[in-house]
């Protein structure tokens, strides 16, 4: 018998199958493969990942706030510019619960709401709410003081406008996210706007910017914008249709004035108006632009154009005298004019803005086409081109179409329509010895050439007889101009009230001024005069006369009409601002 | 150790510590870099605002309020105007 030693009793002996030390040997392995792999993973290509997290802590991206454009009169004097407004930010999740109630009650104060709202917005789920946006430099500063926790401020544009109602129309608004709304803020939005640039920072554990890794964008400020509107004029205009708005009880009222020379909008004025830095309860009334966006009947302004054309053709001259009678038929209404009359020269047709005359020089001298081209050529029935939102094209049926009546009554400005701003520019003809300019809202202040519609013999007679009606025995001897010798036609509408002519009227005047060499180009519309006149010349001259007379002082025109000289004492003492009022020094560059 | 490895060593440590001072110095550059910016900015601000407050105080409606009410000025008419030819 083979010894048997204690500890190696083969009773005791395990055998344990080569397979399972094996199957730990390759699990062991495996793991370590595993993890090796996931190593070379996280080292190589899922490096990305870890390293976008790693900079998200550490990185942040800013972005660099672009400012508007500014945009300027004429004389470079600001008419709308963007100033930093505070807006104030709740972030609800980190504003305490328990805050006290005298905080609570200076926020709201300085707010300018009432304590239960406040509390209200700051139980809002939301994790930022908007508590007010575009606060006022000194209210921000006093909520920075207050130091309640999770109540910021965030920088943001606010857009003022220092001439408010006057130049309302001409520069439009912006809304409260700075985008333009309405006129040059709405059309030139594109070059107003730049764009905000990023930059990528590296940010400490308290979030306080500590370097700067790179600009990936550069921001652009917004581009300035010079307008050839001129403020001042811009006023002058703008008080002037407001005042006879408001004597004559009428609805609206509006004017252009137009540098027959550069082509440049002065002014565009309208009433109602409205004030851009305070919008609330804004009307349709107030925000039409009317000069521009709203249809009429030009009336009588449009008789020069068609005396014009049959100048021009020389069929008449302005001596030539036709019988008028106190009717004249054609079609089935009669035509007739406020005060009859026998027979009136071209010239006389003119002064007296008679209705008869007109139609009848159409009728019996110019053919329906050479009306339309007329017309046309001066810009009706064409929008104006000058970059504005909503400008009208106005309504020039084409001459296939007219009738007998039709034509008759074009020629005294019914049955066609246009803008108070095409009846200004078609004015220019006249100043400009028979060329159209083309307009423009931007300066430039050039010299610019137009397009020949008339002969410079054609014009100059007209302006003649333009001059006429404003002188003793025309229409208008109330659009006379202290110092400026000013020529000019009335207009007096009936407006179309549904399908017909109701008793509402619109009172024009266009002219030019001043006859000698002229400079401006006017026009003025008063729309339902009430109380009194009604008559253009009642009503739209004194506001014409208005505008000339202080449009030509504020630029420097030597007057053209012989003024009485006051006599002029010489107190000795010009010490108080009447005295030294009286005499004015003007040295003219001619 | 030898010479070499000390000299190497002394200068690993020079190296380091310059880099932790021009860092520092890097940061505090930035800050003042970033303070001037907002400056400028407010600086800016300050600049457009007081444009904006100079053409408030001088627009039209204001003049003509205060020469008309304040100082009792008369506007210009032609007849109380001189008019004077420059000669060449």
């Amino acid at each position: 018998m083979r010894p048997v030693g204690f500890s190696t009793t083969p009773n005791l002996v395990l055998r344990l199958p080569m397979w399972r030390s094996r199957l730990m040997l390759f699990l062991l392995f495996f793991v370590f493969m595993l993890l090796l792999i996931r190593a070379f993973w996280i080292q190589g290509p899922g490096n990305a990942f870890y390293e976008a997290k790693g900079v998200r802590g550490t990185q942040r991206e800013l972005e660099l706030p672009a400012s508007r454009g500014k945009i300027l009169d004429r004389n470079g004097q600001v008419i709308a510019t963007s100033l930093e407004a505070k807006s104030v930010i709740a972030y609800n999740d980190t504003v305490p619960d328990d805050l006290a109630a005298d905080k609570v009650r200076k926020l709201a104060s300085l707010l300018q709401m009432s304590e239960a709202d406040l509390r209200k917005k700051l139980k809002e789920e939301r994790k930022q709410v908007f508590l007010k946006r575009q606060v006022d430099p000194e209210v921000a500063q006093q909520i920075k003081q207050l130091e309640i926790p999770g109540i910021g401020l965030n920088n943001e544009y606010r857009r003022f406008y220092p001439e408010g109602e006057a130049m309302a129309h001409v520069v439009g608004f912006t809304n409260v996210e700075d985008r333009g709304q309405e006129g040059m803020e709405l059309s030139r939005e594109k070059d107003l706007a730049g764009h905000a640039g990023q930059r990528r920072v590296v940010i400490d554990r308290l979030g306080r910017v500590v370097e700067e890794i790179g600009i990936e964008q550069l921001p652009q400020n917004g581009k300035d914008l010079q307008l050839s509107v001129d403020s001042k004029i811009q006023y002058i205009a703008y008080n002037a249709v407001k005042s006879a708005v408001e004597d004559h009880h009428a609805k609206a009222g509006g004017a252009v004035v137009l540098d027959t020379q550069t082509g440049e909008i002065l002014a565009l004025a309208n009433y109602p108006s409205y004030n851009p830095n305070d919008r609330r309860n804004l009307n349709g009334e107030q925000l039409r632009n009317r000069v521009l966006t709203d249809m009429f009947e030009p009336g009588s302004t449009i008789k020069p154009f068609t005396v014009s054309a049959a100048l021009e053709k020389g069929v008449i001259n302005p001596n030539t005298v036709l019988p008028i009678g106190s009717s004249y038929l054609v079609g089935k209404k009669p035509i007739t004019d406020t005060h009859p009359n026998g027979s009136l020269s071209v010239a006389q047709i003119i002064q007296k803005s008679s209705n008869i005359g007109a139609a009848k020089i159409a009728m019996n001298y110019l053919s329906p086409e050479e009306m339309w081209d007329m017309y046309s050529a001066v810009g009706f029935g064409q929008a104006p081109k000058i970059g504005f939102p909503g400008a009208v094209r106005g309504t020039l049926h084409p001459y296939k179409k007219w009738v007998a009546s039709d034509q008759a009554r074009i020629a005294f400005g019914y049955g066609l329509s246009g803008s108070l701003f095409q009846v200004a520019r078609a004015y220019t003809i006249f100043a400009r010895d028979g060329e159209l300019v083309p307009l423009t809202i931007e300066r430039s202040p050039d010299f610019k050439p137009g397009t020949r519609v008339i002969s410079a013999k054609t014009a100059q007679e007209m302006r003649q007889m333009l001059e006429t009606v404003t002188q003793p025995g025309g229409t208008a001897v109330k659009a006379q101009a202290d110092g400026y010798r000013v020529g000019g036609k009335t207009g007096t509408a009936h407006k179309l009230v549904g399908k017909g002519y109701g008793n509402k009227y619109l009172a024009y005047f266009a002219g030019i001024a001043p006859i000698s060499s002229p400079r401006i180009s006017v026009a003025v519309m008063i729309d339902e005069p009430t109380g009194g006149s009604y008559y253009g010349g009642d009503v739209a001259a004194p506001v014409f006369s208005t505008i000339v007379s202080e449009t030509l002082r504020t630029l420097n025109v030597l007057p053209d009409s012989s003024v009485k000289q006051a006599t002029l004492v010489d107190t000795g003492a010009a010490d108080t601002p009447v005295a030294s009022a009286k005499i004015h020094h003007v040295v003219s560059k001619k | 150790m030898n010479r070499a490895t000390l000299t190497l060593l002394s200068l690993l440590l020079i190296c380091a510590l310059s880099l932790v001072a021009a860092q520092q110095r890097a940061r505090k550059l930035f800050i003042a870099l970033e303070r001037a910016q907002i400056e400028e900015r407010q600086l800016n601000q300050d600049w457009l605002r007081l444009e904006y407050e100079q053409r408030n105080l001088s627009k039209s409606a204001r003049i003509r309020d205060v020469a008309r009410n304040q100082l009792h000025m008369v506007p210009i008419s032609p007849e109380r105007t001189l008019y004077l030819k420059e000669t060449k």
